[in-house]
């Protein structure tokens, strides 16, 4: 976007505006300066991922106010300039007394704990952190301005919550430079104190976290091996030649970059290997070579073979039941990016640099393409649950019917019921599951909470086999109505991780018979077609349920009496329940 | 064409189409040529033809013809 001129993003958006389907994600951008060429361009910036982004700017110096005016949207950005939380501060601070700026900071503090009160239940929240480094970069000690900040951003890193991301607005301005990120003509004049570079470099920062927030965030990364892991070819080199140690300085680039690889499979990305070699010379490497910091078990596939690397990649996508959207390739040959960005274009592509220092510095910016806002034990393990399927497939080849292969796997499911239930991992399902879920709509971690504590039933399930745990993987949750006896599914869902084993079944004969235990003589459902759920379309009518009403994007079906649900009858899942 | 590239920018900052700005465009006949997007409006111009002004010049910059007037100074003496 840096290429781009401010007047082409602004004709280029209004194309976007128009062409974009679907409803809009609204975008609120409160500030206390004049802010308004950042909505145009963060506008841009998510439509052109496909996001249909309306920004909508709140009244100036408002901020307190528009909290609680625009809670109800899908993004908030909050842009505090310190130098102007009162007029001229930027100035004026250094001539206020101790106590006058303490005042000032309580004040302050006040506001900021209820703006982020207001804002708790919006879906992504950006607030940024105090900075005063545009006035005080000349100074050895820090001054009142500076100090203020400090104290500020105490108070805001103790109350922000999950889904509230503090943006560091220090690293942008060191990214842009002092001189090019501001616009001191426009702020004596305007009160617009950022550059238009700025603001470009702002929505560039913080791209990830709406990519994150609308489901589009990428999960796995696919690694070519020679001159990618290691200096040299290992067909040409052999293995005591291929340079990944302190020997060179090459070596040493490499061993940095496979230990920023590990740090990215430690935070949930799942790597793997995509390499046209010998797959016994890469399994020599991968669980003998000294200087190797990935290992086998690191990676969640291995495709090393002579095929083409776009099929490769096709092939990864079905086999770990992926989109090739979530995909991103990293080679250090032009060719084989080539092919893949031709054939695959939904694929994210990064060359080795050729000025080989550069390489770790790719792989930190690279690590934003995967930004998640909360970290579950789940992600941690996920490379282990996608290897753990591998073996599962591998074990499917043997039998005679998909029925007997399911009831030789020892498939237990567990399912929490209310106060049983992990907030933070329910949210995480809402926001990430996209395939199988039948109303998609997306929860944060307050939402689950308020739900919880209101006429709900929340209900997930964690599920294994005689391989291993899968973890908490499936959600349902049931809203009660008005009338007694009246509830409907506000959410079903399951992880794509879990699909084919009839786990969702059983999981739904249990709640039916928990909702009639209870006295429900009536439950309403409803599947919203998405790009992506498609194969969900017939569950309910698959479940036995009556199909009342149909339109392109919409079904509407009822059960009633909850007597006459027939359940599905599979004995092979075992069902333990907790929090009843 | 020094003209066409100042009313392609008009065009992306006012939002309105390229046949409705002609050499009479000022903030009284261009409905959306308020003081927000006149500052857009230099902005984008100063990028567009990698120029700067001064600060006094921006206030004049209030018709396209003065525009044009201060773009050709400031191309000529190289700024």
């Amino acid at each position: 976007m840096r290429e781009l001129k401010y007047s082409e993003i602004l004709a280029r958006n209004r194309e976007l505006g128009a062409s974009l389907p679907g409803a809009a994600y609204r975008v609120a951008l409160l500030s206390n300066v004049v802010m308004s060429q950042l909505g145009e361009v963060l506008e841009f910036s998510l439509r052109r991922q496909g996001i249909k982004a309306e920004v909508t700017l709140g009244e100036y110096d408002n901020i307190v106010q528009d909290s609680e005016r625009f809670k109800e949207f899908d993004a908030l950005v909050v842009f505090w300039e310190a130098a102007n939380l009162v007029e001229g501060l930027h100035v004026a601070a250094d001539t206020l007394s101790d106590q006058e700026i303490s005042a000032l900071a309580e004040r302050v503090e006040g506001e900021v704990s209820l703006v982020l009160e207001n804002l708790k239940h919006v879906p992504l929240v950006l607030f940024n952190r105090f900075s005063s480094l545009v006035f005080s970069a000349d100074e050895l000690h820090n001054g009142p301005l500076a100090g203020l900040c400090d104290r500020l951003n105490i108070t805001l890193d103790k109350q922000v919550s999950a889904s509230q991301i503090i943006v560091g607005l220090d690293k942008i301005l060191a990214k842009v430079g002092l001189d090019a990120a501001t616009n001191f003509r426009q702020f004596q004049s305007a009160k617009a104190l950022y550059s238009i570079n700025f603001l470009k470099a702002y929505v560039s920062h913080v791209e990830p976290a709406f990519l994150a927030a609308t489901g589009r965030g990428r999960k796995v990364l696919v690694l070519d091996c020679d001159n990618t892991l290691w200096g040299g070819i290992l067909g040409e080199d052999g293995e005591s030649q291929i340079q990944m140690g302190d020997a060179t300085w090459q070596g040493h680039v490499f061993r940095e970059v496979q230990c920023l690889l590990r740090g990215l499979k430690q935070r949930g990305v799942l790597l793997a290997l995509c390499s046209k070699n010998n797959p016994e010379d890469v399994d020599g490497v991968l669980s003998c070579h000294p200087d190797m910091v990935l290992r086998d078990a690191n990676f969640v596939a291995k495709k090393v073979n002579w095929c083409d690397k776009a099929t490769n990649i096709r092939q990864l996508a079905q086999d770990l039941n992926l989109g090739l959207d979530s995909f991103v390739f990293l080679d250090d040959s032009a060719f084989e990016l080539g092919l893949v960005e031709k054939e695959l274009p939904q694929v994210r592509c990064f060359k080795v640099p050729d000025t080989l220092s550069e390489y770790p510095s790719l792989i930190r910016s690279m690590g934003r393409e995967f930004f998640t806002s909360s970290m579950t034990a789940e992600d941690a393990a996920k490379t282990d649950m996608y290897r753990q399927e591998w073996a599962r497939r591998d074990a499917s080849v043997r039998f005679a019917s998909v029925e007997d292969y399911l009831r030789s796997l020892g498939l237990k499911i567990h399912i929490a019921w209310g106060a049983a239930v992990s907030v933070q991992r329910a949210a995480q399902m809402t926001q990430k599951t996209n395939q199988f879920n039948l109303t998609t709509r997306r929860y944060t971690e307050s939402d689950i909470r308020r739900m919880l504590a209101d006429n709900y039933s929340i209900a997930t399930f964690a599920a294994s086999d005689r391989y291993g745990d899968y973890g908490v993987t499936g959600l349902a949750i049931i809203r009660f109505g008005a009338e007694k006896m009246v509830a409907s599914i506000d959410s079903l869902l399951m992880s794509c991780r879990v699909l084919g084993r009839n786990l969702e079944r059983v999981f739904f004969d249990h709640l039916v018979n928990k909702l009639r235990a209870m006295g429900i003589g009536r439950l309403h459902a409803e599947y919203f077609r998405t790009a992506k759920n498609d194969q969900v379309s017939g569950f309910y009518d698959t479940m036995g349920l009556r199909l009342v009403s149909e339109s392109a994007d919409r079904r509407d079906y009822l059960l009633q009496p909850l007597v006459d649900y027939q359940p599905c009858g599979i004995d092979y899942i075992e069902v333990s329940e907790d929090g009843v | 064409m020094v003209s066409e590239r100042i009313f392609s920018v008009m065009s992306a900052v006012f939002g309105v189409d390229r046949s409705k700005l002609g050499e009479g465009a000022a903030p009284g006949t261009v409905e959306q040529w308020d003081s927000l997007r006149h500052m857009n409006l230099v902005l984008a111009l100063e990028e567009e033809f990698g120029v700067r002004f001064a600060e006094d010049q921006i206030e004049q910059l209030m018709s396209f013809p003065l525009i044009e007037l201060s773009l050709r100074e400031l191309i000529q003496s190289g700024k």
